[in-house]
């Protein structure tokens, strides 16, 4: 026998869909929800009995251990310790997230004492990268200002107690307890001896290369590895400092794998900017398709060339942002 | 052979009284199945605490009673010799006496996260928890004890600062972070300290809790100062708390209430924190806060940071919570200028 089919209307169906629906979105919104897992959860999931894991830290065998030499005139007061990217918090706390976000590999570190009893402590420290862009991030987003250039590699400075450096895909820090007069030689020796024990540098490309070179100080050229000027999302980003006649601006900077990317990148970034308050600005002279934001006395503008997504940021006037906008189109024709 | 009817249909009705409540009966059914598994996975309890241990629910009030009611007490004093600011800012606050009476057992708590000199300014400078240490001893205190859980090994971390030596030399007594000395607590009315383990093992017999911490920046959190430095009670792997790390700022407010905090802004780290390492991270910004409110105490570090309550979100959420006062002027604040 057939079995008996309800007639249902029109009306009908579509309300049942229409729940239908409704419980799909419900369904999808827990599943979002449930995927953030809050972290009170992940803590009471993981509380640990004992009281210091941390002791064992430091202990995990580590490639660049090999890379930290022992130098006539150091002696060293502990073995090497080595970190990765679980254990690099218990070495460095808050600071490792800026190491993590960057590619973070591993890091070895050991403590010296330098001319004997009442001499200075110094810590050298070794960070794998991943990569050179990945080291020069790191190197770059902590740089001391007022300290240039130093020739030791292409990425290197000394401050009064210290030197800071890159070699292809390594970070180095070489970090004293002191300023004293004969210590930047001893700390360039320990230096010298460090790159001897690294592979040579391949040809780098020089990150302010992209950048038009008047008005730039070379020294304050950075790679964000994420999240560039607080927008989530934005990684990978080249900015620098400009003074300018009519004031100061940061250009910046972020090529893309093809035209579109950097289309969707410049999209959300404008976004970010009117969450933030930012508005469009009268700006005689700026080009129809690329309007300046502004916000107090902070001025932004951002445009798309080929793959590269650009811009200025934090202008301290709309005469500054829209000349270094200007320099930044003409320094990147031909670029990718 | 009979023709084929093409798209045969069965007969179409009305929907009835026994397909409505068949309908009905398949939906409440599914509906119930829903509810039932979902109470099935339902945990009231949340996760199990370790077995055989009670968990706290805090580390302690040790407010002093005579100052609960109201703002609490501020003293602000420039100046570079540390021993002399906190000696005169205490006694501008009506001296030691005001805080320690004769037989108490006092904790300090130091911020020893880290084995660099003290030069680098990454830990609490032993000058200062000398000058506290000794002001305790003068006004009759039974026992000092000095501790932190530091992130580096702590054995180093005490000796390198030059925490240890200064704690021996006034005769306060170090505490360790060894594994008994950590029991879990579970913080009441917190979200993120759930079955935690904390060095409970250092208060045993303590009366007075003094917290005593450098002014720093820390890549993370904004800043370090007095609520940050009680993260250094927390055992375990509690770096997964930086997911959240107002949050945990937060409750660690809840978690102990000090009787006084020195926060050292002598020499303050203004970038690269919380580790630093060239001295060019540092800036003299020559104060010395004491105050029997942390939120207020952090406010004072906050502007010598340059940075704003709205840059370092933990401290309004802290004043929310009930710990203390983000608008420090409301302590009516002494101010000491000049000294030496």
């Amino acid at each position: 026998m057939a079995r008996r089919k309800a007639k249902v209307g029109a009306a009908q169906r579509l309300t049942g869909y229409g729940i239908l629906a409704l419980l799909g979105l419900i369904a999808l919104g827990l599943f979002i929800q449930q995927s953030r897992f809050n972290p009170a959860v992940i803590v009471a999931l993981r509380a640990p009995d004992k009281g210091r894991p941390q002791a064992a830290a430091g202990s995990a065998p580590t490639a660049t251990a090999a890379l930290i030499p022992e130098v006539a005139g150091f002696t060293p007061l502990v073995p090497v310790q080595g970190f990765g990217p679980d254990t690099l918090s218990d070495k460095i706390d808050g600071k490792a997230e800026l190491y993590l976000s960057a590619g973070f590999k591993e890091m070895s570190c050991r403590s010296f004492g330098l001319g004997g009893s009442g001499g200075a402590h110094v810590e050298v420290l070794v960070y794998d990268m991943g990569s050179p862009p990945n080291a020069y991030a790191v190197f770059s987003g902590q740089r001391r200002s007022g300290f240039p250039s130093i020739a030791l590699t292409a990425n290197a400075y000394a401050t009064a107690n210290a030197l800071f450096f890159t070699r292809g895909k390594f970070y180095v820090e070489i970090v004293a307890d002191r300023a004293a007069g004969t210590l930047p030689k001893s700390l360039e020796t320990y230096a010298a001896a460090l790159l001897a024990k690294l592979p040579p540098e391949a040809e780098a490309q020089d990150p302010a290369a992209l950048f038009p070179p008047e008005g730039l100080a070379r020294d304050t050229v950075r790679r964000c590895a994420a999240d560039a000027f607080g927008c989530e999302g934005l990684h990978d980003v080249l900015t620098g400092e400009y003074r300018l006649k009519a004031g100061k601006a940061t250009a910046f900077v972020a090529v893309r794998h093809t035209p579109a990317q950097a289309r969707a990148e410049a999209r959300r970034y404008l976004d970010f900017l009117a969450a933030n308050g930012y508005r469009k600005v009268q700006a005689p002279g700026a080009p129809a398709d690329t309007p300046v934001f502004g916000l107090d006395n902070s001025f932004e503008m951002v445009f798309v060339q080929g793959r590269t997504l650009a811009g200025v940021h934090d202008a301290t006037s709309i005469d500054a942002t829209l000349e270094l906008a200007a320099k930044l189109r003409t320094g990147l024709k031909g670029k990718p | 052979m009979p023709p084929k009817i093409k798209d045969a249909k069965p007969e179409a009705a009305e929907l009835n009284r026994r397909d409505f409540l068949k309908r009905a009966g398949y939906a409440s059914a599914l509906a119930l199945g829903a509810c039932g598994l979902g109470l099935a996975l339902y945990d009231p309890k949340g996760p199990i605490p370790v077995e055989d241990r009670k968990a706290l629910n805090s580390l302690g009030n040790y407010a002093l009673p005579g100052m609960a009611a109201g703002p609490g007490k501020m003293a602000i004093v420039r100046g570079t010799d540390r021993g002399l600011m906190v000696e005169r800012g205490i006694k501008a606050l009506g001296g030691i006496e005001a805080f320690i009476a004769k037989g108490d057992r006092v904790l300090i708590k130091v911020n020893a996260a880290f084995a660099t000199p003290a030069s680098l300014g990454a830990t609490t400078h032993p000058e200062t928890l000398a000058a506290v240490a000794g002001l305790c001893f003068k006004a009759g205190a039974a026992q000092v004890r000095v501790t932190d859980n530091p992130i580096n090994n702590p054995g180093s971390s005490f000796e390198i600062s030059g925490l240890a030596d200064a704690a021996r030399t006034a005769g306060a007594q170090l505490i360790m972070p060894q594994a008994a000395r950590f029991t879990p607590l579970s913080l009441s009315g917190g979200r993120l300290l759930r079955h935690w383990p904390v060095m409970s093992g250092a208060f045993q017999g303590i009366n007075k809790v003094l917290v005593v911490s450098p002014v720093k920046d820390h890549h993370h959190a904004g800043a370090s100062m007095t609520l940050k430095n009680l993260y250094g009670f927390l055992g375990g792997r509690r770096n997964i708390f930086h997911q959240d790390i107002n949050g945990i700022i937060t409750e660690l407010s809840q978690m102990l209430k000090p009787s006084l905090c020195v926060l050292d802004g002598t020499v303050s780290m203004m970038t690269n924190g919380p580790t630093g390492g060239s001295l060019s991270d540092l800036k003299e910004t020559g104060t010395m806060v004491i105050s029997t409110d942390p939120v207020a105490a952090d406010a004072v570090g906050l502007e010598l940071l340059g940075r704003t309550l709205a840059e370092v979100p933990y401290l309004q959420m802290a004043e929310k919570a009930g710990a203390g006062i983000a608008d420090y002027h409301r302590l009516n604040p002494v101010v000491i200028n000049g000294m030496a």
